[in-house]
């Protein structure tokens, strides 16, 4: 059954743009864990991880408080920042995304 | 220009308004205070395009049923309560909270189909929440709302409630909240200075730290007010808001229900509850009377949205600017609930993580609040003086 139908082959090339394109792969300098990176600004970050990285985060398997997703794994975050700091991942948008 | 760029730039753009879901969604959905059926009464609930019946039975038990009599479809929500059972007003047949028809007084039997459909019930947070699955899967429990430890006890106040039906708006209007951080500034009157979103699995979470516009009055508090929230969605329907407010250094902990029961396609209702954690040194009655406030300024809050979701179009390719959220990954979540469990797309429910950059946002912000400031100065001061002299004539509004 469907849901939320587009009525335009456009918007499924929004969707993709705005969810995918650009993302950055960042491979954690701690564990095998590899995820999406899009930085549009400097203080702007996108993080898209799959279930695969998500498994193999250690940070995350320790923490069983529910409200504690909320913060990222830090050592991913410094990954990000290190990969940032290496120009591997260009800083500013295109046309919105 | 390339020609992709020219193309881009000379292109209008139209609004998809798409075609909204033939389901509703699945998960867990919110009925209402638990204490609100407890009178002995069945009540009726309009909900999933239909309505339901509601009612608590001699153990103390909430029973959730399809409203409409499987007989000749008399209207069970005006019947009355009979033993454990609600009883049609039509021909009295009676009907257990497990679905089952128990007696029929006039008949020697009850028919073996005569079964209806009931939803699962569980009492969460002094609240009634029902499993809603179109493809009648068994509730999952593991995906309830968390319990928040003190509520329903002495540190807490009473829930204030209240229940808003929505007409013309498809309920994903309320979800994509989640992700708008402008609209805070525009239509609530706050300025966002920090604001992130994680959504992962069936739960999806705004992080926001904000404070009052000095140059506006009736939004999310005034130019002395903090708030540092954080809004989780627990499925479709039922969002956990933790607020801490700062007013004038004074600290409170709110908790702030946010439910809705979609009713049709293009039509919710939504309650929502407030809960104040009892500041130290306060008597009961002062604790409650500061929770009435913050459901009056939060109910404010929601007509404030409600006013823009009436005279708004649906969309479906949003066009976003740097400064947005990220309300494509939102509705690529919100879609799992519109799905077969089984079609439920890895995308939907892997962990994304977003930091809105609120840094340009808020320095035009704080210039237009300057300026408005400004203005007003002046204007007061030119009305103060084409007033002297004259009797004073004021009202409060
Ligand atoms: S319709 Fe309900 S008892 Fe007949
Ligand atoms: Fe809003």
């Amino acid at each position: 059954m469907a849901s939320f139908v587009p009525t335009s082959s456009d918007t499924l090339e929004d969707q993709r743009l705005y969810t995918r394109a650009r993302l950055v792969d960042v491979a954690c300098l701690d564990c095998l864990a590899t995820v999406g990176v899009k930085k549009n600004s400097e203080h702007h970050t996108s993080i898209q991880w799959s279930a695969e990285a998500r498994g193999q985060c250690p940070e995350f398997a320790r923490r069983t408080d529910g409200r504690a997703v909320k913060y990222g794994c830090p050592r991913m975050i410094a990954s990000v920042e290190a990969a940032v700091r290496d120009g591997r991942v260009p800083i500013g948008a295109e046309d919105g995304y | 220009m390339s020609d992709v760029a020219t193309d881009r730039a000379t292109k209008v753009r139209a609004l998809d308004h798409g075609t909204p879901p033939e389901r509703f969604a699945r998960g867990w959905h919110c009925l209402g205070l638990k204490e609100s059926f407890a009178d002995g009464k069945p009540h009726g609930i309009d909900a999933f395009g239909g309505k339901l019946v509601v009612w608590q039975d001699t153990r103390g038990d909430i029973n959730v049923l399809d409203g409409y009599c499987r007989h000749m479809g008399g209207d069970l929500t005006q019947g009355s309560v009979k033993g454990d059972e609600v009883a049609c007003p039509f021909h009295d047949w009676r009907w257990g909270g497990d679905g089952k028809c128990k007696a029929i007084p006039y008949a020697r039997r009850v028919p073996l189909r005569a079964r209806t459909q009931r939803y699962p019930v569980v009492i969460r947070n002094d609240q009634v929440l029902v499993w809603h699955d179109t493809e009648g899967s068994a509730p999952d429990l593991d995906i309830l709302p968390p319990e928040l430890p003190g509520v329903g006890t002495d540190e807490y106040t009473d829930w204030t409630w209240a229940v808003e039906p929505i007409v013309g708006s498809h309920c994903r209007e309320l979800i994509d909240n989640v992700v708008d951080m402008a609209h805070f500034y525009y239509v609530h009157f706050s300025f966002p200075t920090s604001f992130r979103n994680v959504f992962e699995g069936t739960v999806a979470t705004q992080y926001m730290e904000s404070k009052g516009r000095p140059d506006k009055t009736g939004g999310y508090g005034d130019a002395e007010m903090f708030l540092k929230s954080e809004a989780t969605y627990f499925g479709p329907a039922y969002m956990i808001n933790w607020l801490q407010v700062d007013y004038k250094g004074f600290e409170t902990e709110v908790i702030l229900i946010n439910c809705h029961l979609p009713t049709g396609p293009d039509s919710f209702t939504l309650q929502y509850g407030i809960t104040v954690k009892k500041p130290e040194g306060i008597d009961d009655e002062t604790a409650q009377y500061i929770s009435k406030k913050y459901a009056e300024m939060f109910g404010g809050g929601f007509l404030q949205d409600v006013h823009i979701w009436k005279n708004k179009v649906p969309v479906q390719n949003p066009l976003l600017c740097e400064e947005d959220g990220p309300v494509y990954q939102l509705r690529r979540w919100y879609e799992q609930f519109y799905t077969d469990q089984a079609d439920v797309d890895p995308e939907m429910t892997n962990r994304f993580e977003f930091e809105v950059d609120t840094t340009k946002a808020n320095e035009y912000w704080h210039e237009e609040v300057a300026e408005n400031l400004a203005r007003k100065a002046v204007e007061d001061e030119a009305a103060e003086s084409v007033d002297a002299g004259s009797p004073p004539i004021m009202t409060g509004t």
